[in-house]
């Protein structure tokens, strides 16, 4: 049997799969594309409420009030940069598509990762999960996601949110792990039941290290949303990307130093805000 | 002295015959402990499994601070933490104010630990992220006892350890003894009738230490509590505890008073411990006098009468000094009006050197 025979037939296949999902489950994925959009569009309606200065002014605060004077005032002068640029517009997408997809993965990932450290077994099965997620190119989930969702934003959400999920599963079940014996056995002593166990013991020990993975997720969201200019996400990325084919070159490297001072902003911020959550006082 | 010490009171916590075994196999070896009565050697061959507490019994009165003595892996963390069941014991009873803990459940267990048994640990274990006053309301926060009145109390508490001052501190601007201070009211606040002490004042350095000693035995026999108190440590058992128990290898070699141990050890073990132990304060007059017929026999020049006189009760301090005082190297020992006894010089190097007449 000649071996085109067996691919062919997988491919017809995999589209007669894809177009039962489609068709059968139109209602659930019109259903997740409006939500999905939906938020979105709530989110990035917010952030261009404010003229780009009121969101410097805010950043430059939050950099004063988490780390120091001076990473304010730099924080406050990256998002002016942005703005000089001419990718405001652009810069508050991709923000708005990193928050949501954030948010998201951190809605879905941080109870998944409260139960993975409570139940051992559910933890081990997860593992393997994760490393795939993780090993995969990132690329690959905008295939099923562009296939069931179509062009545009909902799809890069989906995909980002695959890719951001795992560290916030990892590093809240390693959190709920966590706890050091002695408060366990403190916990135990005093009579605490279950429920207040894990709230006046180990959610309070855990928060760091949940901190640590919001982190993490808003870094893996940033590297996504990129990639997933390709899909028609909107943005930095997209901007990007259509500037890659037309060999724009200079608007392509505006555009990656606008996602790079975007990055670098929310990483110190999220990472001052994990270790203050670290020193407790 | 108090009541405690002369009609035998109430047993708050009884211990009988408990074994805790560690290890893949415990139910097997239990069953075999039981049926054939192997030893903790035969234990680990036949099974593979670690016995931590062997065949341990003991029963703690109201009122009193009961010591267990042992180096580590002797086996007093586990069985301190068999007496409020944050470990199963494998085999063997354990009753608190009459109750057997084993036959508790959750709900039980929980009110028993948040009302009867606080425990304070080595590690304190003071919520990083809680001010002072916090930390020592815990336990009755965990009670749901409301935010004012469980304050009240916790503040009270924290007056008896000298912290009054400092409520609204984070624990991580306290020094260690502070800290440990704020680990025991957190234990009083609760009110229980028994504390478990883990070790509390290990990690201190001797002076804090020895100030804390005399605080918690003053603390706990002044609110009428009754304690456990695990240690490394003979002198502190010795200045702490009314009873003493020494384990070694799991087993409870001894148990008995300072004085008991010192000047009886059960074994060369107990012996080899003591042997460092200033008796000036444990050696009592009784058991280093000699019999009146005998002093006199050997110094016929020497009139009883007209010796310094004192209790059975002195120890070999008081009775220094008052050889010291007088010029006929002896005192009478009296009791009810009779002369029982004669301490002499020797008598006395006798008991500072812990060799008991005899």
């Amino acid at each position: 049997m000649d071996i085109s025979v067996i691919t062919d037939t997988f491919d017809a296949w995999t589209d007669a799969a894809l177009g039962w999902i489609s068709d059968n489950g139109e209602w659930l994925f019109e259903f997740v594309r409006s939500v999905l959009e939906g938020t979105y569009d709530g989110v990035l309606w917010l952030l261009q409420l404010a003229p780009f200065y009121v969101i410097a002014i805010i950043a430059a605060l939050l950099g004063w009030r988490l780390i120091n004077a001076l990473s304010g005032v730099l924080a406050g002068l990256a998002m002016v940069f942005c703005a000089v640029m001419g990718l405001w517009t652009e810069t508050m997408s991709t923000l708005a598509l990193v928050i949501t997809a954030t948010i998201l993965a951190l809605f879905v990932g941080i109870p998944i990762g409260i139960v993975a450290g409570f139940v051992r077994s559910f933890d081990r099965f997860l593992e393997p999960v994760l490393d795939l997620i993780q090993t995969l190119p990132p690329y690959i989930y905008l295939l099923p996601a562009i296939a069931l969702l179509g062009y545009g934003p909902a799809t890069a959400l989906i995909a980002t949110f695959i890719v951001a999920m795992p560290p916030a599963i990892r590093l809240t079940s390693l959190g709920i792990r966590m706890t050091p014996l002695e408060f366990v056995e403190l916990g135990q002593a005093s009579g605490l039941t279950p429920w207040q166990m894990f709230i006046k013991i180990r959610l309070p020990f855990a928060i760091p290290s949940v901190m640590a993975g919001i982190n993490q997720s808003l870094m893996m969201a940033f590297g996504m949303v990129v990639i997933a200019g390709i899909v028609g996400s909107g943005g930095l990325g997209e901007t990007i990307y259509s500037a890659v084919r037309t060999l724009d070159i200079a608007t392509s490297i505006n555009a990656a130093i606008a996602i790079v001072i975007l990055t670098m902003v929310l990483d110190r911020l999220t990472q001052s805000a994990a270790r203050r959550a670290k020193g407790g006082a | 002295m108090n009541a405690a010490m002369n009609e035998p009171s109430e047993v708050l916590v009884d211990c009988q015959s408990v074994w805790k075994i560690f290890g893949g196999r415990a139910q097997a070896a239990v069953k075999a402990i039981s049926e054939r009565g192997l030893s903790k050697k035969q234990v680990l061959q036949e099974f593979d499994c670690v016995v931590g507490v062997s065949d341990a019994s003991l029963q703690v009165r109201r009122g009193e601070i009961f010591c267990i003595m042992g180096l580590s892996g002797s086996g007093k963390s586990t069985l301190i933490r068999l007496l409020n069941r944050l470990i199963e014991p494998s085999l063997g009873k354990i009753t608190v104010k009459g109750k057997e803990i084993a036959r508790l459940n959750a709900a039980e267990l929980r009110d028993m630990r948040a009302r009867n048994i606080g425990m304070v640990f080595q590690s304190v274990a003071l919520l990083p992220h809680r001010t002072v006053l916090e930390n020592a309301a815990f336990g009755l926060e965990a009670r749901g006892v409301a935010k004012d009145e469980r304050n009240r109390t916790a503040r009270a508490a924290l007056e008896k350890v000298g912290l009054a001052d400092w409520t609204s501190r984070y624990p991580n601007e306290l020094s260690g003894g502070m800290q440990q201070r704020v680990g025991l009211a957190r234990a009083i606040a609760a009110d229980p009738e028994i504390i478990l002490m883990d070790e509390p004042f290990s990690a201190l350095d001797p002076l804090i230490r020895r100030q804390l000693q005399d605080e918690f035995r003053q603390l706990t026999k002044s609110l009428g509590k009754s304690a456990v108190f695990i240690t490394h440590d003979l002198e502190e058992a010795i200045r702490i505890g009314d009873r003493i128990a020494i384990m070694k290898d799991g087993v409870i070699v001894q148990v008995g008073t300072a004085e008991e141990i010192v000047t009886k050890p059960a074994d060369d073990y107990v012996s080899d411990f003591v042997a460092g132990i200033s008796r000036i304060h444990l050696v009592k007059a009784h058991s280093v006098m000699r019999p009146v017929a005998e002093f006199k026999s050997a110094q016929p020049h020497n009139d009883v009468n007209a010796l310094l006189r004192t209790s059975p009760e002195a120890d070999i301090g008081e009775l220094i000094d008052l050889t010291m005082q007088s010029d006929r190297d002896a005192v009478a020992v009296v009791e009810d009006g009779t002369v029982v006894g004669v301490v002499t010089i020797r008598g006395l190097l006798r008991g500072v050197a812990g060799k008991p007449a005899g």
